[in-house]
């Protein structure tokens, strides 16, 4: 609790964290797990190439999808580039700019060209409007991302989708263990991929998965990912090397394991913020949309600086100065960011939303290494912040 | 364990029993100490840092790049994308070739068409089983824009020739010198030919680090962009300044990377005994020679290679086909030669023979620690055996193609299925 100006971090003040508290999930097994899973993989003389683990986390990921095939990949951004290889893509892929630049670099990187939409202002999801609005010729596929622990509204887009003739691929790295009333997010449009990075609920280390019921694109990708793990040979038009290792899938096991018992905490953490921001003027907490049960894996406000009283950036530099490595995703947009905005600047002023929010939005902490009363000093130092705005403002 | 066939019918292509089993697969597979991985595990799991350029990654990076001779190092998940990063970054714009040999590892070819880039094949020396500069020179054309050059498994290319040539055209030069991870070449380290050098560390090779790679370089530029396009081109929060992916290398891996070299001296050490094993016993079969090591230089003395030429009594394939069913899971050395295989996209070639004829005389047989001093035994007893039985054997091959012509029944595809699943091979 700040009870004077001079006791902010930024202007001098003792830094409420001693220790920096990060953004991302962090969770990973406890030593004596990994200990063991590291032994055993020794003991097996069997480290990649589709070994016992990773065929064992397959089974397991399609059971906890309930779908019929997951198949494992190096990372969810070298698991989109093959979705959009499988697929057979020419030309342009329609998705939006408000997401983690790999989405369209994972379309760059299998030769084609995004086209970027708009999101809905308050869920921050691409939309059916979103999409109709941004479509032109040459796009052969819509690339919508789940965010931040909720989904896109799925059934009106998989219809708009279906309208033009236009397959639907998620990005879906955000969304593992998270519900819709349909079911768990994996079995949409024709593919999901989910992201099992260090940062994310479920972990790899690295890694992820893409899921789908269509088995033959399924052994396409299986094809396309490595000569280790095919079930039915077929051409293709590349095999490269996406496998996850043994180890990875190592921890990958444990995480599903635990999955039900961290998605608790993260809710427990989230709750701690909602309490404690729900009456700052000017911050709005991002609650997962379309969704009946989230991961809450994302913990993100956005700043309306007229009833805030401080900038989105001004914030972010009165938290980092406590030792609250808040982040400010996504900045920049994707349209504005190298080499996109020169490769396609038609997009660069046509974003407004997108930009409008690449402005205001502010992640926060949560995760493994992040305490409910971590979180309750967070949101007190955000109305803190409130309180001593002019005097920030003034100084900053 | 000794050989134990006495008659043609004991052989596991015609019903006997597997003599290795497990299988042994011409992958290293080295097994580091797992108190080692779990000791450089402790410095990542202490400081919550899983990957994204951890500490342990930054000590492997510094330990390669010094064991390398070189100024830099950057990891990457694995040399598939490490080599297609480089190439996107080298390759002259404006211009889509890169010129690789045909002889090489079998996605080399795709390497190059992740990097959007266009693999022009070239033909390979009959006595080094590498390009030269003269193979290579032969395919620069206008629309050139980088040779890869490539070392075979045994020995290294001519790397110095195709710096020349490199100096002498302004086409930059990429290694992918897996194969060479511990070599010199005229006495200098294997790690700053070229713009850069590419190896792997997946668990066939001599370092295991599971699944990775890395890129050895004196220029400092090159590893700056590298490290980037790695990471999404993200070099702090909130910036990004060039095209990149997610091509880390996380931190298990690094760790296992580390623990591998604590051990490899030792490991070269019992490489070179088993390469003398095989030597010595090969020296007494007709018709199969083993391709040696230039032991002027330094070499891992990892990869066990040989030529059958015509005094072997059996085609390369049929003697494939014999010990794979036997469990020892020797491989066809770079066959088919890559010009000569149809790929999903495009490729350009011209006549390359030697290449092509190469492609089906030699074979891999299996090496690392898996195979003691008794299993190279048997295993050339074994080979014995076959150019002792090779009339019996002939017809019985024969009796099961007739079979496979008269009932479409594959036995050797339906073999191939069980080993290959367990094989390591990158």
């Amino acid at each position: 609790m700040k009870n004077e100006l001079g006791q902010f971090a930024l202007l001098g003040g003792t830094p409420e964290f001693a220790t920096e508290l990060h953004v991302g999930q962090l969770y990973f097994p406890e030593w004596e797990q990994y200990e063991a899973a590291m032994r055993g993989i020794i003991d097996r003389k069997y480290y990649t190439n589709h070994g016992p683990l990773i065929r064992e986390l397959e089974a397991r990921l399609e059971d906890f999808f309930e779908i019929g095939n997951a198949v494992t990949v190096t990372n969810a951004t070298i698991g989109l580039y093959l979705v959009c290889l499988a697929l057979g893509l020419k030309r342009k892929v329609l998705m939006p700019s408000f997401t983690f630049v790999a989405t369209a670099q994972a379309a760059v990187l299998a030769g084609l060209d995004p086209v970027f939409c708009e999101v809905d202002p308050y869920s921050h999801q691409m939309t059916p409007a979103t999409a109709e609005q941004a479509l032109e010729s040459g796009v052969s596929a819509v690339c919508p991302v789940n965010l931040w622990g909720g989904s896109a509204d799925i059934p009106p887009l998989e219809d708009w989708a279906r309208s033009h003739n236009l397959p639907l691929f998620f990005d879906s790295a955000h969304g593992f263990g998270v519900e819709r009333t349909e079911g768990k997010l994996g079995r949409f449009g024709c593919a999901e991929v989910f992201s099992f990075h260090a940062t994310k609920i479920m972990t790899a280390t690295e890694g992820g998965c893409i899921c789908t019921n269509d088995d033959e694109l399924a052994e396409r990708i299986r094809n396309m990912r490595s000569n280790y793990g095919i079930r039915r040979p077929m051409p293709v038009s590349l095999t490269v090397n996406a496998r996850m290792s043994e180890a990875q899938a190592a921890i990958a096991l444990m995480s599903l394991e635990g999955i039900d018992g961290r998605i608790a905490n993260n809710r427990m953490i989230f709750d701690t913020y909602r309490s404690a921001l729900d009456t700052v003027p000017g911050v709005r907490l991002i609650h997962p949309s379309n969704v009946t049960r989230s991961n809450y894996q994302c913990i993100v406000i956005e700043i309306a600086e007229d009833l805030f009283g401080l900038s989105r950036d001004l914030l972010w530099s009165v938290l980092r100065a406590e030792g609250v490595r808040a982040r400010r995703y996504f900045k920049p947009g994707i349209h504005r960011s190298i080499p996109f905005n020169t490769l396609y600047p038609q997009y660069v002023e046509a974003l407004p939303t997108t930009d409008a929010l690449c402005g205001t939005v502010l992640q926060l902490p949560i995760g493994a290494l992040v305490t409910t009363e971590d979180a309750e000093r967070i949101g007190s130092l955000i109305c803190d912040a409130h309180a001593y705005a002019d005097g920030l403002l003034a100084c900053g | 364990m000794t050989l134990s066939k006495l008659a043609t019918d004991d052989l596991a292509l015609f019903g006997g029993p597997a003599t290795f089993s497990p299988p042994k697969s011409i992958g290293s597979l080295a097994n580091p100490d797992p108190t080692k991985l779990l000791d450089y595990s402790r410095i990542f799991y202490d400081q919550h840092r899983y990957t994204n350029n951890g500490p342990v990654n930054r000590m492997l990076e510094d330990r390669l790049a010094k064991w390398h001779r070189a100024e830099r190092c950057v990891t990457f998940a694995n040399a598939f994308w490490g080599l297609s990063l480089a190439i996107r970054y080298l390759a002259i714009p404006g211009r889509s070739e890169v010129i690789t040999p045909s002889l090489t590892y079998r996605r080399m070819g795709e390497i190059i068409a992740s990097a959007g880039m266009v693999p022009r094949f070239c033909d390979v020396d009959p006595e080094t089983l590498a390009q030269t500069e003269e193979t290579t020179r032969q395919w620069i054309n206008r629309d050139t824009a980088l040779v890869l050059g490539a070392h075979p498994t045994v020995n290294c290319c001519d790397a110095a020739g195709l710096e020349r040539l490199s100096a002498e055209t302004g086409i930059p030069l990429l290694f992918d010198s897996v194969e060479s991870a511990f070599e010199t070449t005229k006495g200098r380290r294997v790690g700053t030919f070229g713009r850069a050098e590419g190896f792997s560390i997946h668990a066939t090779k001599l370092i295991n680090g599971f699944e990775g790679g890395y890129l050895v370089t004196n220029d400092h530029e090159l590893a700056d962009w590298l490290k980037l396009m790695r990471g999404f081109g993200i070099p702090e929060e909130d910036e990004i300044v060039c095209f990149g992916m997610n091509a880390k290398l996380n931190e298990i891996h690094a760790a296992m990377a580390m623990a591998s070299m604590d051990d490899l001296d030792a490991l070269v050490e019992r490489n070179r005994q088993r390469y003398l094993a095989y030597r010595e016993l090969l020296a007494g079969i007709e018709g199969i020679s083993l391709r040696l090591f230039d032991e002027e230089e330094q070499t891992s003395f990892k990869n066990i290679l040989v030529r059958l030429d015509q005094k072997w009594p059996l085609s390369r394939d049929d003697t494939l086909a014999i010990l794979q069913a036997e469990g020892a899971l020797a491989r066809p050395y770079y066959s088919p030669a890559l010009h000569t295989h149809k790929a999903g996209f495009e490729t350009r070639s011209g006549y390359l023979p030697v290449a092509e004829q190469i492609s089906k005389q030699f074979m891999l047989l299996p090496c690392g620690d898996q195979m003691g001093r008794r299993d190279i035994t048997v295993l050339v007893e074994l080979l014995g055996f076959v150019t002792a039985h090779a009339v019996e054997i002939g017809k019985a091959l024969n009796a099961v193609n007739n079979l496979e012509v008269r009932t479409g029944y594959d036995p050797v595809a339906v073999r191939r299925e069980t080993p290959l699943k367990e094989s390591h091979e990158e």
